[in-house]
C-alpha cells in the first residue's frame, strides 16, 4: 500500500490533503483491505455450507456484492490522486462518482433478481431440502452448520462499519459512507439467513423464502439509496453532507466569508461536489464605490481556499448584481 | 430438528416405506436389478431394506420410469426413489438427494457419486437416511 509514511504528501488532484485527512485516508484504505480479506473468508465459508437454502444463497450473493464498494473505493482513491491534465482540466475526482454508480446499479440489479427469485420460490411452494453432512466422523444436519456460520460472521462487519463511518465523515467520502452503512446492516442479513434455516429445521418450509425475501429487499434498498446518491452527485446537485442528511455547511461558510470581506457587498456561490473536493464558483458584487483590483480578487480567492481543504478549485466572478440565471433562488432567498 | 413439513419419517416408522425402483445395473455395479416375480435385488435395494429395518418399516416396491417415479415422489406418493442416480442428476429441481453413499469411476475415469432421491424438503427423513447410509462402510 502506497499511502505509507507520514512524510509523504498525498494529493487529491491539485488538493494537498491536510495531516488529519491523510491519516484518515490511510486508515480507510487499511479498513477496506481488512473488509476485503474478511469478505473473502466469509464468501468461502458460506459457500461450503450453502446447501439448498434460498436465504443462504441470497446472503452469499450479498457478501459477493459487498466486495464492490471496497474495491470501488480503493480504485477511486488511486485514480483521483492524478493531477488535472490538458485532457482532464477538472482532474479525476469524478472517478469516485462513477465507482459509486456502478456499485449502486449492481446492488439494485442483483437485489431485484433475488427478490423475484425468492418470491417465485414462495409462490411455487418450494420445499428447501437440507440433509446431513459428515463432520469429524459424525453425520449431523447441515442446517446446524449454516446457522453456526451465519452467526459467526454476523458481528465483525458491524464493528468495521462503525469504524468506516467515522472516517467517511472526515474524508467526505460517499462511497465509504455507503460501504459503512451496508456493513452496519450486514448482521441483519446473517441473522435473517440463520432464522430462515432454523425455520426449515422446525418444518416451516416457507421461512427460508421469507428470509430470502427480506435479504433481497435489503440489497435492492441499498441499491436504490446508493443509486439516488450517486446520480444526484453526478448531476451536480447541491453539495450535501457525506450522509446526505442536509446541505453541506461549507456552502454557507464560503458565502459568509466572502460577504464579510471589506470591499465585498454581496456574495453567493454554487458548488459542485466532486467526490471529496468541491469546485466552487463564487459571484461577488463589490460594495458601492469600491473598485477591487486583480490582486484583491486573487487575495480573496486564496483566503477563501484556505477556509477548508475541500475547497481548492475556486473561481471568483465579479458581477454588478447576483445573476439569477446562474444562482437559481437568489431572488427568493436561496432556499427551495 | 430438523422436522418434516409432511411428516414422512413419522409415517414410515413402524409403517410402510414406498420406494420407487427403476432398473440400473451395469459394469460399474448392480445398483438395482429387477426380475418379474422376485423382490428387487442389488446394492440399493439392500440398503433400502437395511434402512427400513432400522425404522421397523415394511418396504413397498413400485416400478416405473425415472420420469414417472420422480413425478410421484414430487407429489408425495413415494418416499424414496432408487435407480443408480448420481449427485449430478438433472432431477434436483423435483427431488432432494442423499449424501453420496458410494463413489465409483465410470469408463471415462470420471468419479460418480451415488445418491438416492428423496421428497423435497422432508429433512428429518433425509437426515435419518443420510445417517444410515454414511454409517455403512461401502467399498466400490
Amino acid at each position: 500500500m502506497s499511502a505509507g509514511h507520514n512524510v509523504q504528501a498525498v494529493h487529491f488532484g491539485n488538493t494537498r490533503l491536510p495531516e488529519e485527512q491523510r491519516e484518515t485516508l490511510r486508515k480507510a484504505k487499511k479498513l477496506e483491505w481488512i473488509t476485503i480479506a474478511f469478505l473473502a473468508f466469509t464468501v468461502a465459508l458460506v459457500y461450503l455450507v450453502l446447501g439448498n437454502s434460498q436465504a443462504m444463497k441470497a446472503a452469499w450473493i450479498e457478501d459477493m456484492l459487498s466486495f464492490l464498494p471496497p474495491i470501488a473505493f480503493l480504485v477511486a482513491a488511486r485514480v483521483i490522486r492524478k493531477p488535472p491534465t490538458v485532457q482532464h482540466p477538472y482532474g479525476y475526482h469524478r472517478a469516485i462518482g462513477i465507482a459509486h454508480l456502478v456499485a449502486a446499479v449492481a446492488l439494485l440489479v442483483m437485489g431485484t433478481y433475488l427478490l423475484v427469485d425468492s418470491a417465485l420460490g414462495l409462490v411455487t411452494a418450494e420445499h428447501p431440502t437440507i440433509g446431513g453432512v459428515e463432520l469429524f466422523g459424525r453425520t449431523i444436519w447441515l442446517g446446524w452448520l449454516m446457522i453456526g456460520v451465519m452467526l459467526l460472521i454476523a458481528a465483525p462487519p458491524v464493528f468495521i462499519g462503525h469504524a468506516k463511518m467515522k472516517l467517511a465523515e472526515k474524508l467526505h467520502d460517499k462511497v465509504l459512507y455507503a460501504d459503512a452503512d451496508m456493513n452496519k446492516a450486514d448482521w441483519m442479513t446473517a441473522v435473517a439467513a440463520a432464522v430462515g434455516v432454523a425455520g426449515i429445521g422446525i418444518g416451516w418450509w416457507w421461512a427460508d423464502s421469507v428470509a430470502a425475501l427480506v435479504i433481497s429487499a435489503s440489497i435492492a434498498n441499498d441499491g436504490v439509496k446508493n443509486l439516488r446518491g450517486a446520480v444526484s452527485d453526478l448531476m451536480d446537485a447541491r453539495a450535501r453532507t457525506y450522509d446526505n442528511a442536509g446541505p453541506h455547511p461549507l456552502l454557507g461558510r464560503i458565502d459568509d466569508f466572502l460577504g464579510n470581506t471589506g470591499w465585498v457587498g454581496e456574495a453567493k456561490s454554487r458548488i459542485r461536489d466532486e467526490g471529496h473536493v468541491f469546485h466552487v464558483e463564487s459571484f461577488v458584487v463589490p460594495r458601492e464605490g469600491s473598485t477591487p483590483t486583480a490582486e484583491d480578487l486573487e487575495q480573496l480567492r486564496e483566503d477563501c481556499v484556505d477556509l477548508d481543504w475541500k475547497i481548492q478549485d475556486l473561481v471568483i466572478v465579479l458581477v454588478p448584481e447576483l445573476p439569477e440565471e446562474f444562482l437559481p433562488g437568489v431572488e427568493t432567498g436561496g432556499e427551495d | 430438528m430438523p422436522a418434516d413439513p409432511d411428516g414422512t419419517l413419522q409415517e414410515i416408522t413402524g409403517g410402510t416405506i414406498q420406494v420407487g425402483v427403476t432398473a440400473a445395473a451395469g459394469e460399474e455395479g448392480n445398483w438395482v436389478q429387477l426380475q418379474p416375480g422376485t423382490e428387487p435385488a442389488g446394492i440399493e435395494p439392500d440398503l433400502v431394506r437395511g434402512f427400513a429395518a432400522t425404522r421397523e418399516a415394511t418396504v413397498e416396491w413400485i416400478g416405473g420410469t425415472e420420469h414417472e417415479l420422480v413425478d410421484d415422489l414430487e407429489h408425495g406418493e413415494l418416499d424414496l426413489v432408487i435407480g443408480g442416480f448420481a449427485d449430478d442428476t438433472p432431477w434436483t429441481k423435483h427431488a432432494g438427494m442423499t449424501r453420496p453413499y458410494m463413489e465409483t469411476k465410470d469408463e471415462r475415469g470420471k468419479t460418480v457419486k451415488h445418491v438416492m432421491l428423496t421428497p423435497l424438503g422432508e429433512n428429518a427423513f433425509l437426515l435419518a437416511l443420510d445417517k444410515y447410509l454414511l454409517a455403512q462402510e461401502l467399498q466400490s
